[in-house]
């Protein structure tokens, strides 16, 4: 049976996504819905390649990533396949490890420009009405009332937790200093006020 | 005009206006930016990359460097202390890298969905 074979291309990265239609959900035959597998270029880099379960988590990785570096927090993201790292603010490194034993992790490193390129390829497969793919859980696909929410409980911790940590402190601190009622010391106090 | 006017709105501006932005000018302000980061992709990308490698000298990003300061001299309010920022050098390199990286994920169809969830989480 003959393939299809669909590519995307944003300037210095190209993707391409070979599969089949899933006839018994009667689709048409130019559709693909079952991935066979997928390559993503990247100009002077070497071919990224891998199977269907591996194409959602690194485009996951992608979007964290790209969205944790223009959110002005720390741009570090580790998983079990793919660790994406900033060099500084314009080289990114990326660490793809192999699921098959004894193979060398691949070590990428792309700037700025290579990293637009790849986020455009992703979007534009994403956004594909001839692919369908298991919906990676991307950023933008978070409700709005649910991203605020989260917000609200981070703000919400911030805004407890150092006075909470305080009153802990102080209460531990002056604990030290509490005078224990000792009925012995009472019983000899007593004594010397009347000697009887 | 009306585009011209809602320029104004932005309080780091010389002529700052105290009007309240309406939601569906905020979203046609949107539109406007992604068409233009559409259209604008080769440029903003060979902007970005001219940093990226520090042999190679950068001509392309010190003349954006240099008109980028020479805009804001021009239009913004340069004795507020955010306008200062954006005009010191040793500073406003993370600002501008930022802001291209943003303009630059955008470019897609669901681009305008993406830079108002931006916006909104700033």
């Amino acid at each position: 049976m003959i393939q299809n074979k669909l590519s995307f291309h944003q300037s210095s990265a190209s993707l391409e996504i070979i599969g089949l239609p899933d006839y018994s959900n009667n689709e048409i035959k130019d559709q693909i819905s079952i991935i066979s597998q997928w390559k993503l270029t990247i100009a002077d880099k070497p071919l990224i390649e891998g199977k269907i379960e591996h194409l959602g988590p690194i485009m996951n990785a992608f979007y964290i990533y790209s969205n944790l570096l223009i959110k002005n927090e720390i741009p570090i993201y580790e998983s079990k396949l793919i660790d994406i790292k900033a060099e500084n603010l314009h080289i990114h490194n990326i660490l793809l490890k192999s699921s098959k034993p004894n193979v060398k992790p691949l070590v990428l490193k792309i700037g700025n420009s290579l990293l637009s390129d790849t986020i455009n390829c992703f979007d534009q497969l994403n956004e594909s009405p001839k692919v369908r793919i298991k919906k990676t859980d991307i950023p933008i696909k978070i409700a709005k009332k649910l991203r605020f929410g989260l917000n609200k409980n981070v703000k919400f911790f911030n805004f407890f937790i150092p006075p909470f940590i305080a009153i802990c402190s102080l209460i531990l601190f002056s604990s030290s200093f509490i005078y224990f009622y000792s009925p012995f010391e009472n019983i000899e106090k007593k004594e010397l006020i009347s000697p009887e | 005009m009306t585009i011209w006017k809602l320029r104004n709105n932005n309080p780091l501006r010389k002529s700052y206006v105290t009007n309240n932005i309406k939601l569906n000018e905020f979203d046609a302000l949107i539109k406007i930016t992604v068409e233009m980061s559409k259209y604008l992709y080769p440029y903003i990308r060979e902007i970005l990359k001219s940093k990226e490698d520090i042999e190679e000298n950068s001509v392309i990003w010190d003349d954006f460097n240099k008109r980028f300061i020479e805009l804001i001299k021009e239009r913004f309010n340069i004795d507020s202390m955010r306008v200062k920022k954006l005009l010191n050098q040793a500073e406003n390199d993370e600002i501008i890298v930022k802001s291209l990286l943003i303009l630059s994920f955008c470019i897609s169809n669901q681009g305008y969905q993406k830079l108002k969830n931006f916006l909104y989480d700033f």
